[in-house]
């Protein structure tokens, strides 16, 4: 299954995705494709935009590439050095709060690197089902956790 | 899975999050978003901490850390491992070098501006950002200005 959307930074305004779209999914106040429309792979609008700037996005992913465990390993070692320097830089106090604002991004993205290539990559992968249910399992007697996100996250991946 | 500490599991949670958001689940990604607020509220704070304190962890890192995963990366033949230890080191040092500007001047960003890519983490001080990122070659579209209110 598949849907069409539009990247609006390389629209061009040529409108012949309007011309082909047998259902006028491509015709929206917003701008962007309505997916409740949009026939499952059409893909006319995709072949007939001229700035190329119509994709579309798949709903089925494939099983993602087997990690080797000693690599997984070596990732989440450094990710966890990553949200530990994150900690300190958030600790920089009040002298440097644009460099503790950079420092926390910066080290956001490269721990989150990390743990995608450590096997936390596809939302719809079994490690992400696993990891979800794990959670449940153990931060579900928190009144403050929000296990019916987990709950609904499990229905919809 | 129970090794995972609170920063751990909020990284975990953004990182999906974005994902969700790349597939144009916008319920999936605010849903993770939720999760990564929770355990972003539990994770430990250090108290305060100095410029060299962070630097330490870095040298560890870049002596130890990095090439450990780079040669297990090589003997696995895992290239997207490789990649994302070859952006991951390279921003490392640009963090550690911008924590000895931090030192030897602390006003550094009172006058100029710094940014940070989202693609990999590219850190820059300067007036304008690169037009592209020198290290992962996304536009600078994803290169943002660091502002504090």
């Amino acid at each position: 299954m598949m849907v069409a959307s539009r990247n609006l930074r390389l629209c061009t305004k040529d409108c012949m995705c309007l011309f082909v779209c047998p259902t006028g999914a491509t015709d929206t106040e917003s701008g962007q494709i309505d997916a409740s429309k949009c026939l499952d792979g059409c893909r006319l609008c995709v072949d007939a935009c001229p700035g190329g700037a119509i994709y579309l996005v798949p709903r089925n992913y494939p099983k993602p590439q087997p990690k080797r465990e000693d690599v997984v390993k070596a990732l989440f070692a450094l990710a966890e050095s990553k949200v530990k320097t994150r900690a300190l830089a958030n600790g920089l106090g009040d002298d440097y709060p644009l460099a503790r604002k950079a420092l926390d991004f910066s080290l956001e993205v490269l721990a989150e690197d990390c743990v995608r290539e450590g096997g936390y990559m596809l939302p719809q992968s079994v490690v992400t089902k696993e990891f979800l249910k794990d959670l449940r399992e153990r931060y579900g007697d928190d009144p403050a956790f929000p296990v019916k996100a987990v709950e609904r996250l499990l229905d919809l991946l | 899975m129970g090794a995972f500490n609170h920063g751990e599991l909020t990284v975990i949670c953004t990182n999906l999050r974005k994902a969700c958001e790349k597939q144009l689940r916008s319920e999936e990604a605010a849903l993770f978003g939720n999760l990564a607020t929770y355990f972003s509220g539990k994770t430990e704070c250090p108290g305060q901490a100095t410029l060299q304190e962070i630097g330490a962890v870095i040298d560890e890192e870049l002596a130890t850390l990095y090439p450990q995963a780079n040669e297990q990366a090589e003997a696995a033949g895992d290239r997207g491992t490789k990649r994302a230890l070859l952006w991951g080191e390279k921003v490392t040092r640009l963090h550690k070098s911008f924590l000895m500007r931090l030192e030897r001047n602390p006003k550094l960003l009172d006058e100029t501006p710094v940014w940070v890519c989202e693609s990999c983490g590219f850190l820059f001080v300067g007036a304008v950002s690169p037009a592209i990122c020198p290290i992962c070659k996304v536009p600078n579209i994803k290169i943002h200005k660091m502002e504090v209110r």
